[in-house]
C-alpha cells in the first residue's frame, strides 16, 4: 500500500473508532474543554488531573450503572478553539455536561451549553462576569469578589497594614479586585495609595514597580494570573517593591511556590483542610498524591468536586429511572443544592455560584500555610 | 525622583533593546535577508543557558557561552540551509520572511513540547536592586546591560570601520558586485554577517532570562523591537539601530511617568508610526534607499 | 456530527473570506500586510456593537462594517504606502499591535479583555439565522460573492494595474499610472471585504475578545494563503480548509500525546510555510512562473 493509501486507511480506522466504537453507548461520558496548550497549560493539566482523579473513584465506587469516561478537549486557552471544541463535545460525542474554565473560554462556550442544554461547569476561572452566564452555567469555585471581601479585614486586622497599593490587569478579574478594593479598603481603615494597571501583553515591569515604589504602600495586591503574574512577581520584588504581596486565590500557583520573591505573601482562597479527617476529603488527598506524587492543591479539588457532584446527580437520576440529559442533570444539580464534596459541604445558590468558607494563606519557602 | 528612577530603569532597558536590534539591523543591513527568526535565535539562547545553569548547574560563564555559541551556530545553519537555497530562486524579500517565520513558529512550539509553556527565569541575587543614593535603584545586571551595549558598540565600530571582513561587510550591502570584484566571496561574507549578528544577541538574552525570565513565544516581541529600532535609526545604520533601541527602551519607560501605566507598551509602536510616516528613512538613514 | 461539521464548515467559509481578502493585496497587489486580522477584528467589534445596540440584520451590519474598514484602512495606509516593500510589512505588524492595545485598553466600547457577550442571532430579511444550516448558507453565500467579487476585480483594468505595479512599480509609474492611489484602493477594497467575515464571525461565535485578533491570527490567515497559492482564485479557500481541517484529522490521530497536539499543529505550519518556500513559492495551486511572481 502507498504510503498516501496507509494514512487514508489509519485516518479511516481512526475516525471509525471514534464515532462506530459499540463501547460509546455503554458509558456515560462527560467533556472536559481545558487549556492543554497555550499559556495556561500548567492549569489545564492541575484541572484534569482533579476531573480524571474523581472518575477514577467514581468507577471503583461503581457509583454509576454504566463505566463513568471523560473526554478531553483542548480549549488552548483561547474562545474560538474553544467554540470548535465545545461543538465537537457538544454535537459530536453529545455530552450532558462539560467542564470549562477561564472567562473568556467560558464566555465563549456558555451560549452554546445554553442553546444544547448542556451543562458547563467552570472551577478555575474567578472573574465576577462569571456568574452571569446563563441557566445551566455553574461555578464550583467561589468568585473573586468573596475572595477580596474575605482578605481585606484580616489585612487591616491581623497584620495592621494602613497604605495598600494595587497592581492590576485590564481585564474583568483585574478591574473586579480594583473595585473590591476601592469599596472595602476604606471600611476596614485601610487606604488605597495607588491603582497600577498592567496591560495584558507587557512583561516589563521595572516602570511600574517605580510607580509602587513612589507610593510606599505597606501592601501590595497583585491582581493577575498565570505565568505572567509571576514574572510581574518576580520583578516588581527586583525592582526593589520590598513590602509583602497578597492576592486572591491566583497567588496558590505552584510556579510561584517555588519563587523565593514570592515568600511571605498573604492570599485568599475557598476553606481547604488537607489534614482533615472527612473520608471524602481525605481520600481525595491520599490518591491524589499516590497517582500524581504530588501534593492536591484547590484547582485539582474544584474539579474534582465537579465531576463528583456530576456523578452524584446523574446516580440520583438513575434511581429515580429519569434520562441522563444536560436538562435532568441541571435540575438535579439545583434540586439537590448540597453536596458532601472535598474540603466539606458545597452549597449551590440559585443563579448556579457556590458559597464556600474561606481561609487565608501565606506562601513559606516551597509552599503554602493556612493563617487563620 | 520617580522621572530619575524611570530615567534609570529606561536606560536598562534600552541598553537591552540596543543589543537585540544591532544584530537584526547587521544581519539586514549586509545581507538583505528580512531574518525574522532573529527572535528565534534569542530564545534559543536564553533557554539553552536556563537549561545548562538551572538544570544541569554548570557554571554561568560556561553556560552562557555555550548558550551563545548555539546561537550562532542556529544563525549560520539557518543561512546556509534556508536562506540560501530561497535567494538562490531569486526568492524575494516576502518569500524569505515568510520562511524565516516559520521557523520561528516550529522552534517555538519545541521549545513548548520540550519546556513547557510557562515562564523560566534564573534566579540570582544580581537581579535585585541596591540604592545608588537618593532612592534611585539599579540592580548589578543592569548595570551589567549598559556597560555590554556600550562596550558592544565601541568594538563593533572598530571591527566595521578598521577590519577587513567589516568593511567588506559594508561593502555587500551596498554593492554585491564590488565586493565580488575585490575577491571576496559574498556567500562567506554573510556567514559572517549571521554568525555576528547571532552573536550580538546572546548578551541580551542572558540578562533577560534573570531579569525579566523568558516565555518560548518571547522571540517575537524580539523581533519587532529590532525591527522598531532598526527602522527608527534607519536600516542599514548600526549606529542608528543601537540608538532606536535606546530611544524605544526610554519611551516605554517615561511613558509611566505621565500616562497609564496601560500604554506603557504602545508607545513604542507609536514612535515607530511617527518615523514611518514623517522620517521614513530613519535618523540615520540613507533617504534615497527607502 | 451534523453540527461539528455545519461548525465547521462556517469557521473554514469565513477564514475564506478572509484568506480570499488578503490575496487580493498579496497576490495581485504585492502588499505584504499583516494586519489583517486587526481589520478582521475590527469588523467584529462593530458587527457585535451593531448587532446589540441598532440591529441584528446582515444587510445594515455588513455594509457598516466595511465602510468603518475601508476607512480606517484609508487613514492608515495612506501615509504608509508612500514607503515600499519591506516598510510597509512593518508598519502593518505595527499596527497590528497598536489595534491590539486598543482593543483590550478601550474598555467602555470593546469591553476590554473581557469582551462583547451575548451577541444576538443574526437575521436577513427578518429570518432568523438561529441555525446553524442557515447560517452555513449565508456564510457560503457571502464567500461566493466576496470570491466573485475578487475574480471579477482582477480582470478589469483597476486588476491589471495591480499587477503591473506588483511586477515592477518603477515602470508601471513610468506608463503613467497612479501608483499610491491604486493601492490605496486595493487596501480598502481587501479591508472592506474583510469585514464580511469579522462580522459572521461575531454572530456566529456570539461572543468577541482581543485575543481572536492577535498577530497569530494575521499569521494564520497569512499561512492560509501561502499555503494555499498566492494569486490564485482558489488557493485562499484550499488553505483555510486545510489549516480548520488539520486540528480536526490530529485528534483522530489518538498515538499523539494530546498535550502536545496543538503545538503539533503550529510545527507542521511552520515546517509547511519554510518547505513551501523553498520549493514552491507559489503555494499548493499556485502558478507555473513563480519567478515572475515573487521577484520584484
Amino acid at each position: 500500500m502507498s504510503l498516501r493509501g496507509r494514512m487514508t486507511a489509519a485516518l479511516f480506522a481512526a475516525a471509525v473508532a471514534a464515532f462506530a466504537t459499540p463501547a460509546w453507548a455503554q458509558n456515560y461520558h462527560i467533556g472536559a474543554l481545558l487549556p492543554n496548550s497555550g499559556p495556561m497549560t500548567q492549569f489545564g493539566q492541575l484541572f484534569g488531573n482533579g476531573a480524571d482523579l474523581a472518575a477514577d473513584h467514581i468507577n471503583a465506587d461503581k457509583m454509576l450503572s454504566k463505566p463513568f469516561v471523560i473526554d478531553h478537549e483542548d480549549s488552548q486557552g483561547q474562545p474560538q478553539p474553544a467554540v470548535t471544541g465545545m461543538n465537537k463535545l457538544v454535537r459530536v460525542n453529545e455530552e450532558p455536561v462539560v467542564l470549562t474554565a477561564q472567562s473568556g473560554v467560558s464566555k465563549a462556550v456558555a451560549p452554546i451549553g445554553e442553546r444544547e442544554h448542556v451543562v458547563t461547569i467552570n472551577g478555575g476561572g474567578v472573574a465576577p462576569d462569571l456568574a452571569k452566564l446563563g441557566p445551566y452555567f455553574f461555578n464550583v469555585i467561589p468568585l473573586v469578589n468573596y475572595e477580596v471581601r474575605a482578605l481585606v479585614p484580616y489585612l487591616a486586622k491581623e497584620k495592621k497594614f494602613k497604605r495598600i497599593a494595587i497592581v492590576y490587569v485590564e481585564d474583568p478579574l483585574g478591574e473586579a479586585c480594583l473595585n473590591e478594593l476601592k469599596e472595602n479598603a476604606p471600611k476596614n481603615g485601610m487606604e488605597l495609595v495607588g491603582a497600577f494597571s498592567v496591560p495584558s501583553t507587557s512583561r516589563q515591569f521595572a516602570p511600574i514597580a517605580a510607580k509602587v515604589r513612589e507610593v510606599k504602600p505597606d501592601v501590595v495586591f497583585v491582581a493577575y494570573y498565570g505565568q505572567t503574574m509571576v514574572a510581574l512577581v518576580k520583578q516588581l520584588r527586583d525592582a526593589g517593591v520590598d513590602a509583602p504581596f497578597t492576592s486572591y486565590s491566583g497567588f496558590d500557583d505552584p510556579d510561584l511556590k517555588a519563587l523565593p520573591a514570592a515568600e511571605g505573601s498573604i492570599y485568599s482562597s475557598q476553606k481547604m483542610d488537607w489534614a482533615s479527617t472527612d473520608p471524602i476529603t481525605a481520600r481525595f488527598v491520599a490518591d491524589f498524591k499516590k497517582k500524581y506524587g504530588k501534593d492536591p492543591t484547590f484547582y485539582n479539588a474544584n474539579y474534582y468536586n465537579a465531576v463528583w457532584v456530576t456523578a452524584q446527580a446523574m446516580a440520583s437520576l438513575e434511581k429515580k429511572k429519569q434520562p441522563i440529559t444536560g436538562e435532568n442533570i441541571r435540575n438535579e444539580l439545583l434540586a439537590i443544592k448540597t453536596f458532601a464534596a472535598v474540603g466539606g459541604k458545597m452549597e449551590f445558590q440559585p443563579d448556579g455560584t457556590v458559597s464556600m468558607p474561606m481561609q487565608i494563606n501565606e506562601l513559606i519557602k516551597g509552599g503554602s500555610k493556612v493563617l487563620n | 525622583m520617580l522621572f530619575l528612577q524611570l530615567l534609570v530603569d529606561g536606560l536598562q532597558l534600552g541598553a537591552l533593546y540596543a543589543l537585540m536590534a544591532v544584530g537584526f539591523a547587521m544581519i539586514f543591513g549586509s545581507t538583505r535577508v528580512f531574518h525574522y527568526a532573529h527572535g528565534t535565535t534569542y530564545v534559543i539562547v536564553g533557554y539553552l543557558f536556563y537549561y545548562l545553569a538551572e538544570r544541569l548547574h554548570l557554571p554561568w560563564w560556561a553556560a552562557g557561552a555555550a548558550a551563545a555559541a548555539a546561537g550562532v551556530v542556529f544563525g549560520v545553519l539557518l543561512d546556509r540551509w534556508m536562506y540560501r537555497p530561497i535567494q538562490r530562486d531569486e526568492g524575494s524579500f516576502f518569500t524569505v520572511f515568510v520562511a524565516s517565520f516559520g521557523i520561528a513558529v516550529v522552534a517555538e512550539n519545541v521549545i513548548i513540547i520540550l519546556f513547557g509553556a510557562s515562564f523560566v527565569s534564573i534566579s540570582t541575587p544580581l537581579t535585585r536592586v541596591s540604592d545608588i543614593g537618593g532612592g534611585i535603584v539599579v540592580s548589578y545586571l543592569g548595570m551589567f546591560s549598559v556597560l555590554a551595549a556600550a562596550l558592544l558598540f565601541v568594538f563593533l565600530n572598530w571591527f566595521l570601520d578598521r577590519t577587513d571582513v567589516g568593511v567588506a561587510l559594508r561593502a555587500l550591502s551596498e554593492n554585491p558586485d564590488l565586493v565580488r570584484g575585490f575577491g571576496l566571496n559574498p556567500r562567506k561574507l554573510s556567514q559572517y554577517a549571521f554568525a555576528i549578528g547571532s552573536l550580538l544577541v546572546a548578551p541580551a538574552a542572558l540578562v533577560a532570562t534573570c531579569v525579566t525570565g523568558l516565555t518560548p513565544t518571547a522571540g517575537h516581541r524580539v523581533v519587532l523591537i529590532s525591527i522598531a529600532a532598526s527602522i527608527i535609526g534607519g536600516i542599514g545604520s548600526l549606529r542608528g539601530a543601537g540608538l532606536g533601541g535606546l530611544i524605544l527602551g526610554l519611551a516605554e519607560s517615561l511613558a509611566v511617568w505621565k500616562l497609564s501605566t496601560g500604554w506603557s507598551e504602545a508607545v513604542a509602536f507609536i514612535i515607530l508610526f511617527a518615523f514611518i510616516l514623517a522620517r521614513p528613512s530613519g535618523l540615520f538613514g540613507n533617504r534615497a534607499r527607502v | 456530527m451534523v453540527g461539528y461539521i455545519l461548525n465547521l464548515l462556517i469557521l473554514i467559509s469565513i477564514s475564506g473570506i478572509l484568506a480570499g481578502s488578503l490575496n487580493f493585496i498579496i497576490g495581485y497587489a504585492g502588499i505584504y500586510s499583516l494586519a489583517h486580522a486587526a481589520f478582521f477584528g475590527i469588523a467584529a467589534y462593530t458587527g457585535a456593537l451593531i448587532a446589540l445596540h441598532v440591529s441584528t440584520s446582515l444587510l445594515i451590519a455588513i455594509p457598516v462594517a466595511m465602510a468603518i474598514c475601508a476607512i480606517l484602512s484609508l487613514v492608515i495606509s495612506l501615509p504608509s504606502l508612500r514607503v515600499r516593500g519591506e516598510y510597509f510589512v512593518v508598519a502593518s505588524l505595527g499596527l497590528q499591535m497598536i489595534a491590539f492595545t486598543v482593543f483590550s485598553e478601550w474598555t467602555s466600547v470593546t469591553g476590554g479583555l473581557g469582551g462583547i457577550t451575548g451577541v444576538p442571532v443574526a437575521t436577513i430579511f427578518g429570518f432568523s439565522l438561529r441555525s446553524l444550516g442557515s447560517m452555513l448558507a449565508v456564510s457560503l453565500a457571502c464567500l461566493a460573492l466576496v470570491t466573485f467579487a475578487i475574480f471579477a476585480l482582477v480582470r478589469t483594468s483597476f486588476g491589471r494595474n495591480l499587477r503591473a505595479i506588483r511586477d515592477n512599480e518603477v515602470a508601471a509609474a513610468a506608463f503613467g499610472k497612479n501608483v499610491a492611489l491604486t493601492k490605496t484602493l486595493a487596501v480598502a477594497i481587501s479591508s472592506a471585504l474583510c469585514a464580511v467575515a469579522g462580522v459572521l464571525y461575531a454572530f456566529h461565535v456570539s461572543f468577541v475578545n482581543p485575543e481572536s485578533f492577535t498577530i497569530d491570527a494575521s499569521v494564520l490567515v497569512m499561512a492560509m494563503i501561502i499555503i494555499g497559492g498566492t494569486g490564485t482564485v482558489f488557493g485562499p479557500i484550499l488553505g483555510a480548509l486545510i489549516i480548520h481541517l488539520l486540528p480536526a484529522g490530529l485528534t483522530y490521530l489518538t498515538f499523539l500525546p494530546s498535550r502536545d497536539l496543538a503545538s503539533l499543529q503550529q510545527i507542521i505550519y511552520g515546517a509547511a510555510m519554510v518547505l513551501l518556500m523553498i520549493y514552491r513559492p507559489s503555494g499548493l495551486i499556485g502558478r507555473a512562473n513563480v519567478k515572475d511572481t515573487w521577484s520584484k
